[in-house]
């Protein structure tokens, strides 16, 4: 499955609300269905403020592919590359304002990392892993996109 | 998202439902540090009613929560959902902000809150 949308945050709780169906087809529990959506939009909001500094005339990509153990979240931008020593979390200690997204993303997801093949723009790869399950239970884990 | 501005007494209560994003944020922001620059001694944020709050939501809180220590007025939010005070624990702020249960421990209580050293 793949969304194209512009770059307007106007737009961030369509891709939430696609997330969090998608994630619940999947077999997500209802409480990661909620962090899920949360990291994309954070990752996504973070598109937005930071690759396309605001604009709206920028274009998001969000691939979405279900295997049967994890789902896999492809954000792909067309704004010139950022640096990923910049996006990583902060320290918690200090208690200000901003910097918080980047944590929520590696908070919730499995893994998170930047694609350096893809020269386009910034592609974003993020993994998050079902809950082991009972042999033979939900048959939706093994949808694909 | 909406926000509504209502006055109990010395507290303005700031009624908002649902999303707070990226989108909605500088809405929030704008009502709630708008209220503390006019001079409001206690501010409270109802939080019955908000579905979801994301890292731009919380950044406002926490702007108007230094703002609040500036003045050396009083601020706290009540009535949060559990994803709301999830977000909070994880960023472990949930220790930082005055939280209550609902609107009437708020009323008896945000005269108390104490300065956080942190800030």
């Amino acid at each position: 499955m793949r969304i194209v949308i512009s770059s307007h945050p106007r737009l961030l709780n369509v891709l939430r609300s696609v997330v969090k169906y998608r994630a619940q087809q999947a077999g997500f529990p209802e409480s990661d269905v909620d962090w899920l959506a949360m990291a994309i939009d954070e990752a996504a909001a973070n598109v937005i403020r930071h690759a396309y500094k605001n604009s709206h005339e920028g274009k998001l990509a969000l691939i979405i592919q279900a295997f049967p153990d994890r789902m896999e979240f492809i954000l792909e931008d067309w704004a010139p590359k950022v640096n990923p020593e910049k996006v990583k979390p902060r320290p918690l200690d200090e208690v200000r304002p901003g910097g918080l997204g980047t944590f929520f993303m590696h908070s919730f997801m499995d893994s998170c990392c930047f694609d350096d093949n893809f020269d386009a723009g910034n592609r974003l790869i993020m993994v998050k892993y079902l809950p082991r399950k009972a042999s033979g239970s939900d048959e939706s884990t093994s949808q694909k996109s | 998202m909406k926000v509504l501005v209502r006055k109990v007494d010395l507290v303005s209560i700031l009624d908002c439902s649902g999303d707070v994003d990226l989108y909605s944020s500088p809405d929030l922001r704008e009502k709630l540090l708008g209220e503390m620059k006019s001079g409001a001694p206690n501010v409270l944020i109802n939080m019955t009613e908000v579905t979801y709050i994301d890292s731009s939501g919380i950044a406002t809180l926490v702007e108007a929560l230094q703002l609040s220590r500036q003045k050396q007025t009083h601020f706290g939010l009540f009535g949060l959902r559990n994803n709301a005070r999830s977000v909070l624990e994880l960023a472990r702020l949930h220790k930082v902000f005055a939280l209550f249960d609902n609107e009437k421990e708020a009323l008896e209580k945000i005269s108390t809150i104490q300065p956080f050293a942190g800030l």
